[in-house]
């Protein structure tokens, strides 16, 4: 029977013996995407021919008898603010269908294509990253696989609904406040934010300079932890990426958080979290065998100044269109870039400069500390269309209050890993938990992810089962079958 | 900032920047821009030193690892 879905370590393990042809792989997910998106929406564009090509080149270089690349024919598709080559850089806008198409592909791109992954398609996004909910006007809202009628999270939206709908194993996204941890959360995949700098951006379409982050959302943390390991390495084009050499994580995955002094963020983080998104960091906490509450410095503060500086440069990038094609922008947030643009200077260097000294504060934390725990999201996925939410009896705009936990950690640039959980609570819908480490650490963050899945707590789960698109599908769990669904353990 | 402040800001900020907003658009930007002041104002708060340097600071070189300096050039 052929499977509806797969699961990203056991396909790449599949290829690599034999089992599997990458040809057959791409087909089962090409053969996902048209059996789902009409209703999920996560693909803007689909690059069915080159991902044909890229396919028959891994299988061709397995039928000489070479040594598979690492990724060898694992089916992906990137945010569409990543380059392809050949493509307009949409970045979510119709402003941007006047660009010239990419030169080349974006550095990512080219090292996950290295590695042999197999690129099928561009995925949907907030205009110009400037949301937490992917509810494009342009291209559509996307859909949450685990329920049509609820966001997906964004800016990354489109990337977290592809691998929570089974369409890929991997997605690439971009964070600058939270856009690949709040769409993880929502969607209930895993995530990964890396240190700012560590992973090359060169080749993707900006947010906010100070502030963008790339990384990856996947099916498990083994697929995680393997395309990060795939895309890492210095870029000196790249004045934002400060990485020297490859610190790769796979080695220690399987370490265990023995002797790591993991905390609970406490404060801000809990003041600002539904009873749900708590229950879910008090499941991992039990799980890691982490009691303390820690408090997190200046964390409002810091969500303050991340606003700032992120719509200051978000406006100001986008200035010269805002004065001549106003009226193609995206309505649910061109307002805010005109506010943003407009900000008084004082405004931004003030966020800058308290930004130096959040940073020692944060690092100083993490003397004491080698991973801390909190929510994603307040929230599990509100409906599309929703204005406002109610955190603990006080009611909140929707859209910005969605990243309220992740802007104070990115802020500092600290790596996080999104596990996804399934508290009671909330009708089924998933929230992620943030595991934060020190800069340059994400190798702690990753090991406790690795014991959050292993010990069953952390996991995703088949999506559109009912709708009778995929009665054989089961979850993504490491290990099972790619092509086998009736051999996973469920 | 009264509402009335921030929409004069709004106004007078965005014909400098050659922002062409209709009544409206001012109007919702100025909603906006005020929960942004917000924000500011906490930060404003913040007592800074003199040498309390913004976190992005310009660098023309990376700072060489010997005199080779045109090497890196």
């Amino acid at each position: 029977m052929k499977p509806a879905t797969l699961n990203g370590i056991a396909v790449v393990r599949a290829i690599a013996t034999g089992a599997l042809s990458a040809v057959e792989a791409l087909q089962v997910a090409i053969d996902r995407i048209e059996a789902t998106d009409a209703r999920v929406n996560a693909f803007t564009g689909r690059s069915f021919a080159r991902a044909r090509a890229e396919a028959a080149a891994v299988d061709a270089k397995r039928a000489r008898g070479e040594t598979l690349p690492p990724l060898a024919g694992l089916p992906y598709a990137v945010k569409n603010l990543y380059d392809i080559a050949g493509e307009v850089t949409l970045a979510g806008s119709t402003i941007n269908r006047s660009n010239a198409p990419a030169e080349e592909d974006a550095v990512l791109v080219q090292r996950l294509q290295a590695a042999g992954a197999v690129l099928v398609g561009s995925l949907n996004m907030d205009e110009y990253a400037y949301g937490f909910t992917t509810e494009n006007t342009h291209y559509g809202a996307c859909h949450n696989p685990h329920d049509l009628a609820r966001i997906t999270g964004g800016s990354s939206g489109g990337s977290g609904a592809a691998v929570a709908a089974g369409q890929v194993p991997l997605a690439l996204g971009s964070d600058t406040n939270g856009s690949i941890r709040v769409p993880a959360s929502l969607c209930g995949v895993w995530g990964l934010k890396p240190t700012f700098g560590r992973l090359s951006r060169r080749g993707s379409y900006p947010f906010v300079h100070s502030l963008d982050h790339l990384g990856p959302l996947a099916d498990s943390v083994e697929m995680l932890a393997l395309a990060y390991d795939a895309m890492q390495g210095p870029d000196a084009l790249d004045p934002g990426c400060h990485a020297l050499r490859v610190q790769a994580v796979s080695p220690s995955l399987h370490a265990g958080v023995q002797g790591l002094r993991i905390g609970v963020l406490g404060g801000y983080f809990s003041d600002h979290a539904t009873p749900a998104a708590r229950a879910a960091v008090a499941t991992a906490a039990a799980a890691l065998g982490a009691r303390d509450a820690v408090e997190w410095p200046d964390a409002a503060l810091a969500r303050a100044a991340a606003f700032i500086v992120g719509a200051s440069e978000g406006g100001t990038l986008h200035l010269h269109d805002l004065r001549t094609r106003l009226a193609e922008f995206e309505p649910l947030s061109v307002d805010r870039f005109i506010a943003g643009a407009l900000q008084p200077g004082a405004w931004y260097v003030q966020a800058q400069r308290f930004r130096r000294i959040y940073r020692d504060k944060v690092n100083a934390l993490f003397k004491d500390w080698d991973l801390l725990l909190a929510p994603a999201t307040p929230v599990s996925a509100p409906k599309i269309g929703t204005e406002w939410l109610d955190i603990n009896g006080t009611q909140m705009p929707c859209r910005p209050t969605v990243g309220l936990l992740t802007q104070p950690i990115s802020f500092a640039g600290c790596p996080v890993a999104v596990a996804p959980m399934w508290p009671e609570g909330t009708g089924g819908m998933p929230i992620g938990v943030q595991i934060v480490a020190a800069p340059w650490r994400e190798d702690l963050a990753f090991r406790a992810a690795q014991m959050l899945g292993a010990a069953g707590v952390a996991h995703t789960k088949s999506a559109l089962c009912h709708a009778g698109l995929d009665p054989a599908s089961m979850p993504h769990t490491p290990g099972s079958a790619a092509m086998d669904p009736g051999s996973s353990p469920g | 900032m009264t509402d009335e402040e921030v929409l004069s800001y709004v106004k007078a900020s965005a014909v400098a920047l050659g922002l062409r907003l209709d009544e409206a658009q001012q109007q919702r930007v100025a909603v906006h821009l005020a929960r942004t002041a917000g924000l500011a104002a906490q930060l404003a708060a913040l007592p800074l030193r003199v040498e309390d340097e913004p976190a992005e600071i310009y660098s023309p070189l990376p700072f060489p690892t010997s005199f080779a300096v045109r090497e890196q050039l």
